[in-house]
């Protein structure tokens, strides 16, 4: 609106007098002599200022500017314009969703922060829980994995879906005319929706086929369960049913048939009315389970065959064909043991083998075990090999039109893989689905860039009568499409994934239940109608006949999956990189498991070079013509003498940033077990990153303290759990009276306790990913775990017995001497061995807390020993001066820094990083810190509901990824809180007491039913 | 004062120098120019000194990953280096602290340059704690400076914190005393020179000492005052930087005889740095009239008596942890695990460079002998490096937990910084020789007539007795 209102500013302005305009022309009062000054020489000289001091204010001037110009760089958070209902910033959600991408299976629950999911946790409500391993943990990086496909690709350049479907749909056409086969190649996805959508392709495609590979194969127990009970499916096993537990070749505590057994077998391992379960394992290379059991007895692959039906004969006094074994005794005392439980006996066998599967299942029918369910079937390893080598074979032969490839990567995976890259090139269209770039995808016309599962809808059937969903918890980052949606799309079918799958659930599995409850609880139980299967005979004579025939040799091959990488997937993770292997306690590496006696015969040496590092010899492996070049060789107590074994899922290049491309493929000899091995040791040397450098206890056994079950029944607890007793005045008295500080307040408020039982931990190493996910753990590669920078803040140590005890020692006289050390760090060829999850212990008198001149870490008052990162000036006196070693220093700079290039170093990877933890800076000293974090949300979460904390609320990450319960937390002011009763068990230990740290971690002692 | 000696005590400037022979001989380095040697040396130390103060700002840039030190064993060279050189700085104090209150004339001829080598190193052990520091830039937090923080305050339990207050009081009283002493040297100077701005130098280095009688009453007072708050610090320094390792609960530190023990080991390399030096010193700055022989006989019975005390520690350590039956005392620095253990070379050069070699000092011909000292003393600091590199990395790599168990290894960078500060000592005391007076000239000059070689000839002859020369 115009306006012509005046505004005046003085009296005199109003009376228009002539000074008001006089003084607006002229500023200033008077005129500045510039001219008169600069002009006149003479003043010039005669002034104060000389040209020094001229320069002396410029120079000032432009430090003080500059100066205050050094600020720290400005960085904007930019509010919600329109808050989202479900966001409110700084609460985190949570949402049930399951994880299903071939090999792993589990049903989690994902905390999203922001809209940004940053932590797998086990979705403990699930009806199926399978608990969540380190792979499953890790996952949620991959999520943000830098080199995953951004969009779709035609011969390797990307193409918008509209052109692909148009493209691959005309050769579908085509495919289909001419009535060649179209092949779905998957692996195991065991999704009710998916196997519908694919009937309905199958429909206006006939010549469709779906053939399922898993990469790591349970081929053998399928086919065995289907030629006893027609179905393909494996039978599901619950251990805790089972007293007596024998396992020949089971990693039943490792990837097994998909894994998901330790919470059974966890549940029958801590004495309870004098009654434990007893576990014995007859294997080749030391396994999780192998490390956890009560006896173990190496074998051969061969021997284990013979072993699997001489323990048949000797249940069933039957005499079926086989061979004699080295461990025959240790069978047939095990078979007395097994008979003796009346039927709470399982026996588990991981032979690839039809006719050995079907043995093991004679023998748990034989047995009348109750820990097998054939009824409630596992889903997850359907794969079958027979089928795929015969694909294969037609491929080659120019019967197939089309394959179409998802979950798998067969180039990689496949023994065959020459073959199979031949067969694909006689094929007229390929195309795999796949969330990076793989060996596959490099094989194939058209790449399908498909989602992460936390961008994904779907389902899956874990076992049978369990369903699960996978809902997508962000919004897809790429240019992405779920194989479903392209199935959608193939066969014309306008309706999205979403409703496809709503409506599957609503008319086949909820039936009339509430589809938002199913979606909000993840999981879903339909009551299964059948209660008993029929089984069809089979001849046991054929079988053994055929494992009778077995050759044995004179180095036999055996392969395995590591927990950190399994099948290979996700080897671009750097998490997964970097977990040690419970075993080994080797990261960044496969290599070759030879046992002491034959790496001494063949000359082959593992050593420590000067700075702790573990260096090893080089061999190139061939099995039956199969060479594997330059493998390192790793000398593995535990190991059967005459084998050698390599792990699955290393050596990958595709899609691999270059640190992570580690190890050798192991693949092409996955059908080789077994198979008679040569080594030649080749030139050179490999620089192993182990962190573990001393494997035995050297005689301090009271570390990890063990006891056996006769002595825990019949002794009492100060003969077989001693606490340390000192001296004073000459009585005896505890560690509590030679105390020498005050003690802290502790009734006040919470104070918080973990405790750790090691009888049900299985050194899965779930928990060492999942706080490395928690409190943002940098990733430091391989060179830096190698020179002992390791970062994890919670390490499992892993220990053996030594060859040398004190009894032999004092026996042979040398008790003592430098021989008597040296014999103490060697472990003994098949040890016994013992793990222990160290992070800070929080000790009540901390040796930590006293030295630190800055006082950067100090006691709480929840009994936490806390670390300020921003005092620390990180003279490193703490983590010297710490008995546990559990302090971890910032060597350098790791976030953002291209000398350390993994997750912290790009944008992308960034976004995994927790916001209530922050990033160190390098120079600072850090540890575990209880998970704070998520403590003090509970206790604000209660404050908030006006409420007390409940019982068995507070968790950390570690206890919450705890798969057998052996970890728990909680505050022992409350004395319902497990943590509470169990500070006065019998079991109960707490590590290195004598030096008087009252740690706020305690332990549960091992128990052996030797 | 009488200027009577008894003729057997040990002449102590030979050469029947007069007051004005002794003034020409202390000034002559400073007055004349540098030969070849010195720039050599000079230029050697310096190029050292330039390339460790390189790998300082390297390891200030990069991080202290560029040490070879791990989660294991946090400290290595670092802190091997900051005592060993503390250890070195003890000799200066005690000379000329404890021996004026003893009232031992000898330590005349050596006390000056004994404690400047003390103040040098102590400047390079000083720099240590400093640059171990993960944020270097975050040091002065240890310093109780009031703040705005609150209560952020130092942790007055911590031994480092100690060492800080230590370090700091030892500096900045052995400077007070040594130029205290230098006061009518530098006068002495002030007086001779010739150009205007030596001249001007010199008189604000004397702070305007004018000879008279007041001055040299308050000279000898303050000396006394300063002897006496100097000696305790003899025994604390060390004493408190063995805190670092006595109060902690590591095996192989967790120890009571640290104290004593540290305090001996810190003379005993103190004293052989002083006799490297001095022994050069002597020749090469014309000295040779007033360090003698019987100076170098006298510090290596020092070094013999403190040998013994660390010798001793030595045994009863090793005795006290094998006593003890406890495993975890099977791998401390002095235990047969190390002695068969990975280190065992460091084991070992620590105990024959410490305790075996310096027995031959019982001999007097070597005792006397100058080579022969002066390899000694190479011998003994070799071995006192290899003591603290001991204690500290033996007993961290073989901690409680087996295992944590590992090694290390030094870096280029840690090799650097090491050499960097012995560049750096010598540049710091290749300077002081050719501008300080190296030799206390004033208090030679007081017992110049009781202990000079014309004078105790004189009163041989009086007393008809043998004199010693």
């Amino acid at each position: 609106m115009a306006s012509n209102k005046k505004y005046w500013t003085s009296a005199a302005e109003l009376k228009n007098s002539s000074i008001v305009e006089k003084l607006s022309k002229t500023e200033f009062v008077g005129e500045i002599p510039t001219d008169a000054f600069l002009g006149d020489k003479e003043t010039l000289e005669t002034s104060s200022t000389s040209r020094r001091d001229f320069l002396k204010y410029v120079g000032f001037t432009t430090a003080a500017a500059s100066l205050a110009a050094c600020e720290g760089p400005v960085i904007k958070t930019i509010p919600y314009l329109n808050k989202p209902n479900d966001i409110i910033p700084g609460v985190a959600d949570y949402y049930a969703t399951a994880m299903a991408d071939g090999y792993d299976f589990a049903n989690v629950l994902v905390k999203v922060r922001e809209g940004r999911p940053i932590k797998i946790n086990p979705n403990k409500e699930a009806t199926s829980d399978n608990g969540t391993s380190a792979r499953v943990q890790a996952s949620v990086l991959s999520l943000y994995d830098n080199n995953r496909l951004k969009s779709a690709l035609n011969n390797k350049k990307a193409i918008n879906y509209t052109d692909f479907d148009r493209e691959v749909i005309s050769k579908l056409d085509q495919v289909s005319a001419s009535e060649k086969k179209i092949v779905f190649l998957t692996g195991t996805m065991a999704s009710p929706s998916t196997d519908k959508l694919l009937a309905e392709f199958k429909v206006k495609y006939p010549t469709a086929e779906h053939v399922v590979y898993d990469a790591v194969s349970e081929s053998a127990a399928a086919d065995a369960y289907e030629a006893i009970y027609g179905t393909r499916a494996l039978p599901n096993y619950d251990f805790s049913k089972a007293d007596v537990i024998v396992s020949i070749g089971a990693d039943f505590l490792g990837d097994w048939q998909g894994g998901g057994y330790e919470k059974g077998y966890a549940a029958n391992r801590v004495p309870k009315h004098g009654k434990m379960s007893k576990h014995i394992q007859f294997e080749t290379n030391m396994s999780l389970t192998g490390a956890n059991a009560d006896q173990r007895f190496a074998l051969k692959p061969s021997e284990q065959k013979f072993a699997l039906v001489n323990l048949y004969n000797a249940i069933t006094g039957q005499g079926l064909a086989s061979k004699a074994t080295p461990q025959d005794a240790a069978i047939k005392k095990a078979a007395t043991q097994l008979k003796a439980a009346n039927g709470k006996a399982v026996v588990v066998t991981g032979i690839q083998d039809k006719s050995a599967q079907l043995i093991a299942m004679a023998i748990n029918d034989a047995l009348q075990s109750q820990a097998v369910d054939l009824v409630n079937t596992k889903n997850i390893r359907k794969g079958n090999d027979a089928k795929v080598a015969q694909l294969i074979t037609e491929m080659n032969a120019g019967n197939v039109g089309a394959v179409i490839i998802n979950q798998a990567n067969p180039v990689y995976t496949l023994a065959q893989s020459k073959e199979f890259v031949a067969g694909l090139k006689k094929v007229k269209l390929t195309v795999a689905f796949a969330m990076t770039p793989t060996e596959t995808t490099k094989e194939v016309q058209f790449v399908n860039a498909t989602p992460h599962y936390l961008e994904s809808w779907g389902d899956v059937s874990i076992t049978k009568g369990t369903y699960s969903l996978m809902q997508p918890t962000i919004n897809k980052l790429f240019d992405t499409r779920q194989f479903q949606e392209a199935l959608l799309a193939w066969t014309g079918n306008p309706t999205s994934y979403y409703n496809y799958l709503k409506n599957t659930w609503n008319t086949d599995i909820l039936k009339g239940q509430s589809w938002n409850t199913a979606l909000h609880n993840g999981t879903f139980k339909v009551a299964n109608e059948e209660t008993t299967v029929t089984p069809n005979t089979v001849d046991l004579n054929v079988a053994a006949s055929a494992l009778a025939k077995t050759k044995t040799n004179a180095l036999e091959l055996a392969i395995y999956t590591k927990v950190g990488l399994g099948d290979g997937q996700q080897a671009n993770n750097p998490w997964l990189q970097e977990l040690p292997d419970p075993i080994t306690r080797t990261s960044w590496d496969n290599y070759l498991l030879v046992s002491r006696a034959d790496a001494e015969a063949k000359g082959l040496k593992n050593w420590t070079v000067d700075n702790g590092a573990l260096n090893g010899d080089l061999v190139d492996v061939t099995v039956d013509g199969v060479t594997i070049k330059n493998v390192p060789v790793y000398i593995q107590p535990g190991q059967a003498k005459g084998t050698v074994a390599l792990a699955l899922g290393y050596g990958r290049t595709e899609g691999m940033q270059k640190e992570m491309q580690t190890g050798v493929n192991a693949y092409p000899l996955v059908n080789k077990v077994g198979g008679n091995v040569t080594i030649t040791k080749v030139a050179g040397e490999h620089q192993f990153a182990c962190v573990q450098l001393q494997h035995t206890m050297m005689g301090r056994d009271e570390i990890v303290n063990e006891t056996s079950l006769a002595d825990f029944i019949n002794k009492k607890k100060e003969e077989y759990n001693p606490s340390p007793k000192f001296s004073l005045d000459h009585k005896e008295v505890s560690v509590a009276e030679t105390d020498l500080w005050e003690k802290f307040d502790d009734t006040i408020g919470p104070h918080f306790n973990l405790s750790i039982d090691l009888a049900t931990c299985t050194g899965c190493a779930a928990c060492v990913v999942a706080c490395h996910a928690e409190n943002n753990v940098p990733v430091v590669g391989k060179k830096e775990i190698r020179v002992s920078r390791d970062m994890h803040w919670l390490r499992i140590d892993r220990y053996y017995t030594s060859e040398m005890t004190k009894e032999k020692g004092e026996e042979e006289g040398i008790v003592g001497s430098g021989k008597y050390f040296e014999a103490q760090t060697h472990p003994e060829d098949q040890p016994e061995v013992s793990f222990q999850p160290v992070m800070c212990q929080h000790c009540n008198h901390a040796p930590c807390e006293t030295v630190c001149p800055v006082a950067a870490t100090s006691h709480g008052r929840q009994g936490q020993n806390q670390m300020a990162y921003n005092r620390c000036v990180g003279t490193r006196y703490c983590a010297n001066n710490c008995p546990y070693r559990v302090r971890r220093f910032n060597w350098f700079q790791y976030a953002q820094n291209s000398e350390f290039n993994f997750n912290m170093n790009n944008d992308l990877g960034r976004m995994v990083l927790n916001p209530d933890v922050v990033v160190r800076s390098r120079g600072v000293m850090e540890k575990c810190s209880m998970c704070i974090q998520m403590t003090q949300a509970t206790i604000l979460k209660a404050k908030k509901e006006n409420r007390p904390v409940n019982v068995g609320e507070f968790e950390t990450a570690c206890t919450n990824a705890c798969s057998t319960g052996a970890m728990s937390f909680g505050d022992v002011n409350n004395e319902e809180e497990k943590v509470a009763k169990l500070q006065d068990d019998n079991r109960t230990f707490r590590l290195l007491e004598f030096v008087g740290t009252k740690p706020n971690v305690i332990y549960q002692l091992k128990v052996r039913n030797a | 004062m009488s200027h009577y000696e008894s003729p057997i005590r040990e002449t102590l400037i030979l050469g029947d120098k007069s007051y004005q022979d002794v003034s020409n001989d202390i000034a002559a380095p400073i007055e004349g120019k540098a030969n070849k040697l010195w720039w050599m040396v000079f230029t050697i130390a310096l190029v050292a000194f330039l390339w460790g103060l390189g790998a300082i700002i390297y390891t200030i840039g990069t991080g202290i990953g560029v040490w070879g030190l791990n989660n294991k064993i946090n400290w290595a060279w670092d802190i091997t280096n900051f005592v060993w050189w503390v250890g070195i700085g003890h000799a200066g104090t005690l000379i000329s602290a404890v021996l004026l209150l003893f009232r031992q004339k000898w330590r005349m001829g050596i006390n000056r340059s004994a404690e400047a080598m003390t103040i040098f190193a102590v400047v390079q052990a000083g720099l240590f704690p400093i640059i171990h520091m993960g944020r270097v830039w975050d040091a002065p937090w240890v310093l109780p400076i009031p703040n705005q923080f609150g209560s952020l305050w130092t942790n007055f339990n911590s031994p480092l914190l100690w060492d800080v207050f230590a370090i700091s009081t030892y500096l900045s009283v052995s400077l007070v005393f040594w130029w205290t002493g230098l006061l009518p040297d530098f006068a002495m100077i002030r007086d001779r020179a010739t150009k205007p701005f030596q001249k001007k130098i010199y008189s604000l280095l004397s702070f305007g000492w004018s000879g008279r009688a007041k001055d040299w009453q308050r000279f000898e007072e303050v000396s006394l005052v300063l002897a006496g708050l100097a000696t305790p610090l003899v025994l604390s320094v060390h004493t408190i930087v063995s805190f670092d390792f006595a109060t902690s609960v590591i095996p192989g530190w967790h120890s009571t005889v640290y104290p004593p023990y540290f305090v001996a080991g810190a003379v005993f390399s103190g004293f052989a740095m002083v006799q490297t030096l001095l022994i050069v010193m002597r020749k090469v700055s014309n000295l040779e009239a007033y360090i003698t022989r019987d100076h170098i006989e006298n510090m290596n019975k020092v070094i013999l008596v403190t040998g013994g005390i660390v010798a001793t520690a030595y045994l009863s350590e090793f005795f006290v942890g094998w006593y003890s039956g406890s495993s975890y005392e099977d791998f401390t620095y002095l235990s047969i695990g190390a002695a068969t253990g990975p280190y065992w070379w460091a084991f070992w050069a620590l105990i024959l460079c410490n305790s075996v070699f310096p027995q031959l000092l019982w001999v007097k011909k070597f005792r006397r002998s100058f080579i022969f000292s002066f390899f000694m003393s190479i011998i003994i600091n070799i071995g006192m490096w290899f003591e603290r590199f001991d204690i500290i990395v033996i007993n961290l790599s073989r901690g409680h937990l087996p295992s944590t168990w590992t090694q290390f290894s030094p870096t280029f960078v840690d090799i650097s910084i090491y050499l960097g500060t012995i560049g750096f000592f010598f540049v710091l005391f290749l300077l002081y020789a050719r501008t300080f007076p190296v030799v206390a000239q004033a208090e030679v000059k007081s017992i110049l007539k009781s202990s000079g070689e014309q004078y105790k000839r004189a009163i041989a002859k009086e007393e008809n007795r043998e004199y010693r020369k």
